[in-house]
């Protein structure tokens, strides 16, 4: 993307008036989509995106400078701008450049570059028509498609050269279903990193038809009912849990900030011995996964429960050298226009031994929570709340009516630890995850869990 | 580096006869300064800028984008869009607006801020985080303190003759201080804007946030019970946001609002104006046009507890065969006009915050809601959501409370509404609100 050469100079520039590290990240993206609302497809967009961040690191302190231009003029004027923030200690050399080798790549089976628009358009109409099949009752089905080609340059004075080309790919529906005044929404779809053969595996109709499902389950729901009380989650959705409840507070800055619960009791456990959770960029294709971070750190799994024992945070650079560790490769931006902060990738509960069903079986009463909608949590409390897509009654042992408008509320470190059920049948789904303003992909997954007691709100009084 | 109406224009240049086509250009150049322990933590400055293109052939809609193009690249950008048009379905909606005077909003602009260095913003964010952890005893850190600030600039060109510029300044500051005792943390937020450095009043917030976090030190689980709420305007502005959804012609039209078929019809307490003003002097969300060229304006929503009507752009308008209320909305240069309301806010009513509270006698005080945007439906209207406050006993803010969550229906809150306090504010994005009381709510807890 940037000569070699130019980058050396770019960099030397930045650290003119002091600084002890720089780096220049440029990034450019490609991307189409398309939208289908009410049985039309409103329009199809396609998009170039490109600019490139210098930034230098002086002690506490960071600057930062970016723009849309790639050129030498607008290059230098950026490290120039970053060089401006910081002043002091003596000047450092930049080094020779090396190229890691990427401990994992993700790369497309077929591209979805190769494929034209009507192709695509036609996927958008596959998924319309099966959810509309599914009931008369399905009342508006909106479906969205898109996929991305993201490459990027990240070189530092330290050395590092890191190229990486991103393909990603990503289909999703939204249904509304009504009878008698009554509208339930439903949502599904797949993405991952790699080409059109993720819509092979996942055909649209099936996406269409699972989120029409899903909405037209919910309009015989009940109003939740609200209290304590045991909680099944199913697969996939304890992943969103542990992201919450737990993945926020186990990010480096938020410790370094002093504003985690989890902050000094690394060795503790605080979570049942049946959790085992891990934050994973390297598994092939997921959501969150990468080859290297955006600070050109290798893509890496690291375990934070261990049967319940906290072994692990997630940090960029900046904070592991804060905290003295080596960074863990979660040093992550949603683009050229944003400094990297400490995030997730793929974080999941692994599967343990039981068997989804009598874990259902065992539980006399409770709400089981098939899927899970966005969350949000209070680090510094580990207080959380999510909303529940999906979910039902259990009655003596046995999932019965749907239940709607239910929430999860708890307290992260509290719910952890009152899992008393891992069963062996782990999923994920694909998110956006935001912080800081920042979205970022994300995979989440887990088996079917189980928490002995917590508190559902709902409207059922 | 071209005029950016020139490059809107530039853009034109590339359109076929029969082709209605329209460029929208806009820059930015921003400043963010975050500080912690006394020092800078980071200092951040861009330069940015685009164009998208939309092209409607024979009422299909294509669009394309590109990140700061040429002017070669930027006449490109037609060609990208008339083959995605070719794909899309067609509607007689897909027309652009007709040009029409759009009175400036000179007062959007201050050169001052305009010209401010780095340092002023720097030195203001040490300040902020110096008050922020001086305010209360028990807030002796912060997990953010940032101000931030943008110069902003919008050229629009189109064959149907909309052509227009104009430019603003906002800067604002955000405070998440952090309240400790006995080993339990709590978070306060805070945040302020306004047009330039000068009038941004950082002082409260950094007051805000200390006393906000200070505050929930100790709380506990309610017991669940049917209670009036009273929701400070930070919680009433995490309503709105979904009711503005529901306010949008293009959520009506696609049966996606609760609102549907219902104007004229009484859907809130007699006390409840919701108003859409995108003239609002101070309004953080101004403009003297909309994101495709049509003046803005000022739309009542719900008037005296009746729906009035709904946010419009120059599509839903056509729709329906009402006018743009110059309510359209896009994601920068990245994204095709959607209905956006500017500045929406419930309007003041006759009573302090304190009188507000006294009107509640034994209720729940709720100064932060989470989950709205899975807890709520904006088609049912139905919500759960989590939520932290205070208890109210006797007319005043009492014990805190955590873990609870407060559930009801959008229109059953509207409908219960049973005081509104004079102390509107607006926060980001535009959103405005005062204290309300909700004369009963779901509150959960243990």
């Amino acid at each position: 993307m940037l000569e070699e050469s130019l980058v050396r100079e770019v960099l030397s520039a930045a650290l003119r008036s002091g600084g002890s590290w720089a780096e220049v990240y440029a990034e450019e993206r490609g991307s189409i989509s398309g939208r289908l609302d009410d049985g039309r497809v409103e329009e199809l967009s396609t998009g170039l995106d490109r600019g490139a961040g210098i930034r230098v690191v002086s002690g506490g302190t960071t600057a930062y400078a970016y723009s849309n231009r790639l050129d030498r003029g607008s290059l230098l004027e950026a490290a120039a701008a970053a060089a401006a923030a910081v002043t002091g200690g003596d000047p450092v050399a930049v080094l020779d450049f090396t190229r890691p080798e990427p401990p994992v790549t993700h790369p497309p089976e077929e591209p979805a570059s190769r494929v034209g628009r009507d192709r695509k358009v036609e996927w958008l109409r596959e998924a319309d028509d099966a959810a509309r099949g599914v009931s008369p009752e399905v009342r508006q089905v909106v479906a969205g498609y898109g996929d991305s080609i993201r490459r990027t340059l990240i070189a530092s004075s330290d050395g590092s050269w890191v190229e990486e080309e991103q393909h990603r790919l990503r289909l999703m529906v939204q249904v509304v279903a009504a009878r008698d005044g009554i509208l339930q929404t439903g949502f599904d779809g797949p993405a991952g990193l790699g080409g059109v053969e993720l819509l092979r595996r996942t055909p649209p109709a099936l996406t269409g038809r699972k989120a029409a499902e899903q909405a037209v389950t919910m309009l015989d729901g009940v109003p939740a009912p609200a209290g304590e009380m045991a909680v099944v989650v199913g697969p996939a959705g304890g992943g969103v849990l542990f992201h919450e409840a737990c993945g926020h507070g186990l990010e480096a800055d938020t410790i370094g900030k002093e504003a985690s619960i989890y902050r000094g009791r690394q060795g503790e456990t605080l979570a049942s011995t049946l959790v085992t959770g891990v934050d994973d960029a390297t598994t092939p294709h997921m959501w969150g996964s990468f080859s290297f971070d955006d600070e050109g750190t290798p893509a890496q799994r690291t375990v934070l429960f261990d049967r319940g024992v906290l072994t692990g945070s997630l940090s960029d650079r900046f904070w592991a050298s804060e905290a003295g560790h080596p960074p863990t490769g979660n040093g992550r931006r949603q683009s050229y226009a944003y400094l990297p902060i400490p995030r997730m990738t793929n974080s999941s509960i692994l599967s343990g031994d039981a068997d989804p069903e009598s874990v259902i079986a065992d539980t006399a009463e409770g709400l089981y929570a098939k899927a899970l909608g966005g969350g949000q949590v209070n680090p510094a409390t580990g207080d959380f709340v999510f909303g529940v897509s999906e979910a039902y009654l259990i009655e003596n042992g046995e999932i019965t009516r749907p239940v709607r408008g239910a929430n999860l509320i708890g307290n992260g470190v509290a719910i952890m630890q009152a899992v008393d059920a891992v069963a062996s049948d782990y999923d994920w789904r694909p998110g956006t995850c935001g912080k800081d303003g920042q979205g970022v992909p994300v995979g989440t997954g887990s088996p079917t869990i189980r928490i002995a007691r917590m508190t559902v709100g709902g409207t059922g009084g | 580096m071209a005029d950016l109406q020139e490059l809107a224009s530039a853009a034109l240049a590339g359109a076929a006869d029969g082709e209605a086509v329209e460029a929208y250009a806009s820059e930015a150049r921003r400043t963010q300064v975050k500080a912690r322990r006394e020092e800078v933590e980071s200092l951040s400055q861009s330069e940015t800028r685009g164009v998208g293109v939309r092209v409607i052939v024979d009422g299909r809609l294509g669009y394309a984008w590109a990140a700061d193009p040429t002017e070669e690249e930027a006449r490109g950008l037609v060609a990208a869009a008339r083959e995605g048009a070719q794909h899309a379905g067609e509607d007689e909606a897909n027309v652009l607006p007709e040009p029409a005077p759009a009175e400036p909003l000179p007062d959007l602009f201050r050169e001052a801020q305009a010209a401010l260095g780095p340092e002023r913003k720097v030195a203001l964010a040490l300040d902020l985080e110096r008050a922020s952890v001086s305010e209360h005893p028990e807030v002796g850190k912060v997990e953010e303190v940032i101000y931030g600030d943008a110069v902003s600039r919008v050229a629009l060109a189109s064959t149907t003759g909309v052509s227009g510029e104009y430019a603003r300044t906002d800067c604002w500051c955000v405070v998440i201080a952090l309240a400790e005792r006995d080993g339990e943390t709590q978070t306060g937020f805070s945040f302020a804007s306004a047009r330039e450095l000068d009038e941004l009043d950082w002082r409260a917030t950094a007051a805000e946030a200390a006393l906000r976090g200070a505050r929930l030190l100790g709380g506990r689980k309610p017991e669940s019970e049917h209670l009036p709420v009273v929701l400070d305007p930070w919680a009433v502005t995490s309503f709105l946001g979904v009711l503005a959804g529901a306010l949008s012609a293009e959520e009506a039209q696609k049966g996606r609002s609760l609102f549907a078929d219902r104007v004229g019809e009484q859907v809130g307490a007699p006390s409840v104006s919701v108003v859409d003003d995108g003239r609002l002097a101070d309004g953080p969300a101004s403009a003297p046009f909309d994101d495709e060229g049509v003046p803005t304006g000022r739309t009542p929503l719900i008037d005296a507890g009746v729906l009035r009507g709904f946010l419009h752009n120059t599509a839903t308008a056509a729709r329906a065969g009402a006018v743009s209320t110059g309510n359209a909305g896009r994601a920068g240069y990245r994204g095709v006009p959607g209905v956006s309301p500017t500045n929406l806010f419930l309007a003041a009513g006759p009573d302090d915050a304190e009188a507000v509270l006294r009107a509640a006698g034994r209720g729940v005080y709720v100064q932060d809601v989470t989950g709205v945007h899975s807890g709520a439906n904006p088609v049912s209207g139905e919500f759960s959501v989590g939520a932290s406050g205070l208890r109210i006993e006797d007319g005043r803010l009492g014990e805190p409370l955590r873990e609870m969550t407060i559930a009801s229906t959008l229109l059953g809150m509207l409908s219960g509404i049973a005081a509104i306090g004079s102390d509107l504010r607006f926060f980001p994005g535009g959103v405005g609100a005062p204290t309300v009381l909700v004369g009963e709510m779901s509150v959960a807890g243990a």
